[in-house]
């Protein structure tokens, strides 16, 4: 089980970006982070990876420490540097840990064998995930966690990645966790939802997830998120909610509406 | 021409010449794509012109008659620079381009003031802008063939860890990758060789040595064993035709140098437009 215990964080000279944040998944389950910008879902991650040194609470996986663990971190595909001409092989090969499955083994895994030689900057958006992917099964991960992995990608490459975990989940029992904006993928694909705004948190199973719940985390209303998951644009000086118009989302489905 | 290049042999001021730009250029070829991945190209620029500070301060203590003094002073100046440069630039929020800026002009204006003020100062800062091959002792050939033996183990041993920090920062830090030693590493790496290349190339022109070889392996490589090859092999080939014309030619060192590299990268990129459109 992973579990995080009253986690906090602030960093120096500004108002805590967490507080008490407490959650806890069953191995194999997927964990899904979703919440406004600037609600703390990347500070969350990069405490959970061991980007940011832990201040307050604590993090486990089962009887051990998270730092003990098998942890596979799968990053935003723009965040890597395309300055440099990496092949998908020499890519899955700059693993430092000892590898646990080969590169072919791996490429096939997640679909793109054919793609072994190519550069990384010439995949598309879906291929670059899927060699992410790839990589982090190398070492054959306990905990796989994601940043915002469908960002990029269309409604069909999003649908293809959220199947690739949900058969990772299941058939390597492997604990996801996925921090995304796209809330349809999230509730559609996700065990349980972490919603997140800094201290206001709520964590459950999603079928518990209620359009009320959802509003208050965003301070926003439903109807606003629901067109802004459409792609719709809206003029800021009406409204004030927090949430981040520049991703264009397009799935929206599968409410759970409030009784 | 011929002649020109049994100068190489005959006289050993050429002879030193030859073997301090062979080791350099070396050198420069090997950590030059990892300076643009990295996008250290503006931070090799600053370390570069803050040598100036470094040496007039070398010149002012020892004189500039003692390569191995200066050399030294030079270093550890330089060294506490960009120093403070590393620590600046380490995974920062904002831009870190203004304060390099700002690093690059006041240390560069202060060298030249303490210079200026110093009265004990003899050499001449200037000739140290531009670099003069003619100028190289057996002790600046001994140094450069040091520093170059120091930095290519450094960078070929755990090429690996190089290549994840620069590529994937982020996954390098998590998977356990000394990625901010590394940073600190490759900045003193970076300094050691632009001061120990300053009396071939000049703090001005040092920058053609360390670019151009890695921007040329970065545009035309399909992979990366092939662009550390190609920037080495074009960075000792084209530093050695640049030595060779400027004996030839009996032009400045530092400045044929970095012309001939320039020239040969606009050829080939041009040559490569040229091969698209037919």
């Amino acid at each position: 089980m992973l579990s995080a215990k009253k986690i906090s964080f602030s960093y120096p000279d500004a108002a805590p970006a967490l507080k008490d944040i407490s959650f806890t998944i069953e191995r194999s389950q997927m964990l899904g982070i979703i919440g406004p910008n600037g609600g703390g879902k990347s500070t969350l991650l990069k405490l959970i990876v061991g980007l940011l040194p832990m201040q307050s609470g604590n993090l486990s996986f089962g009887d051990k420490a998270l730092a003990d663990t098998a942890l596979a971190y799968i990053p935003q595909i723009q965040e890597l540097n395309d300055s440099l001409p990496m092949r998908v092989c020499d890519f899955l090969e700059l693993v430092p840990k000892k590898a646990s499955r080969s590169i072919d083994e791996c490429l096939k895994r997640v679909g793109i064998l054919d793609k072994k030689k190519d550069l990384m900057r010439e995949l598309s958006g879906g291929q670059r995930q899927r060699a992410l992917l790839a990589r982090a099964l190398r070492c054959s991960p306990e905990i796989l966690i994601l940043d915002e992995p469908t960002t990029g990608l269309d409604g069909q490459g999003q649908d293809q990645l959220m199947e690739l975990l949900k058969s990772l989940q299941h058939n390597e029992k492997t604990t996801i966790v996925v921090v995304d904006h796209n809330l349809g993928q999230v509730l559609k694909h996700a065990d349980k939802v972490l919603c997140l705004n800094k201290s206001h948190h709520w964590h459950e199973s999603k079928e518990l997830l209620t359009q009320n719940i959802i509003e208050d985390i965003y301070h926003c209303e439903f109807e606003h998120i629901r067109l802004h998951e459409a792609g719709s644009t809206f003029d800021d000086h009406h409204h004030e909610c927090q949430h981040d118009h520049s991703h264009d989302h397009k799935h929206s489905k599968d409410w759970k509406k409030d009784d | 021409m011929i002649e020109s290049f049994s100068d190489f042999i005959h006289y050993p001021f050429l002879t030193r010449a030859l073997i301090a730009t062979i080791f350099l250029a070396l050198t420069c070829g090997l950590l030059s794509p990892l300076v643009i991945a990295k996008r250290y190209a503006f931070v090799g620029s600053a370390v570069s012109h803050s040598t100036l500070l470094g040496l007039a301060i070398g010149i002012y203590f020892g004189g500039s008659d003692s390569s191995l003094t200066l050399f030294f002073w030079t270093l550890i100046i330089t060294l506490i620079l960009s120093m403070f440069l590393a620590k600046s630039t380490w995974r920062q929020a904002l831009p870190s381009d203004t304060l390099i800026g700002l690093f690059f002009t006041a240390t560069m204006g202060l060298g030249t003031l303490v210079h200026a003020l110093s009265t004990r100062s003899s050499g001449d800062l200037l000739s140290y802008l531009f670099g003069n091959v003619l100028l190289l002792t057996d002790t600046d050939v001994m140094i450069a063939v040091i520093v170059s033996l120091l930095i290519i183990p450094l960078i070929v041993i755990p090429l690996k860890s190089w290549l994840l920090s620069t590529y994937d920062e982020d996954f390098a830090i998590i998977s356990g990758v000394p990625a901010k030693a590394l940073h600190y590493v490759f900045t003193i790496a970076l300094t050691a060789l632009i001061v120990s290349a300053i009396k071939v190339s000049g703090t001005v022109l040092v920058n053609a040595l360390l670019l151009t070889p890695g921007f040329f392996a970065l545009r035309f490589a399909r992979s990366l064993r092939a662009s550390f090859t190609l920037s080495v092999s074009f960075s000792v080939l084209s530093a050695l035709l640049g030595l060779v014309l400027a004996n030839y030619l009996e032009t400045p060192s530092g400045a044929t140098l970095a012309v001939t590299q320039v020239a040969l990268l606009m050829v080939a990129i041009f040559i490569s437009k040229f091969k698209r459109l037919i």
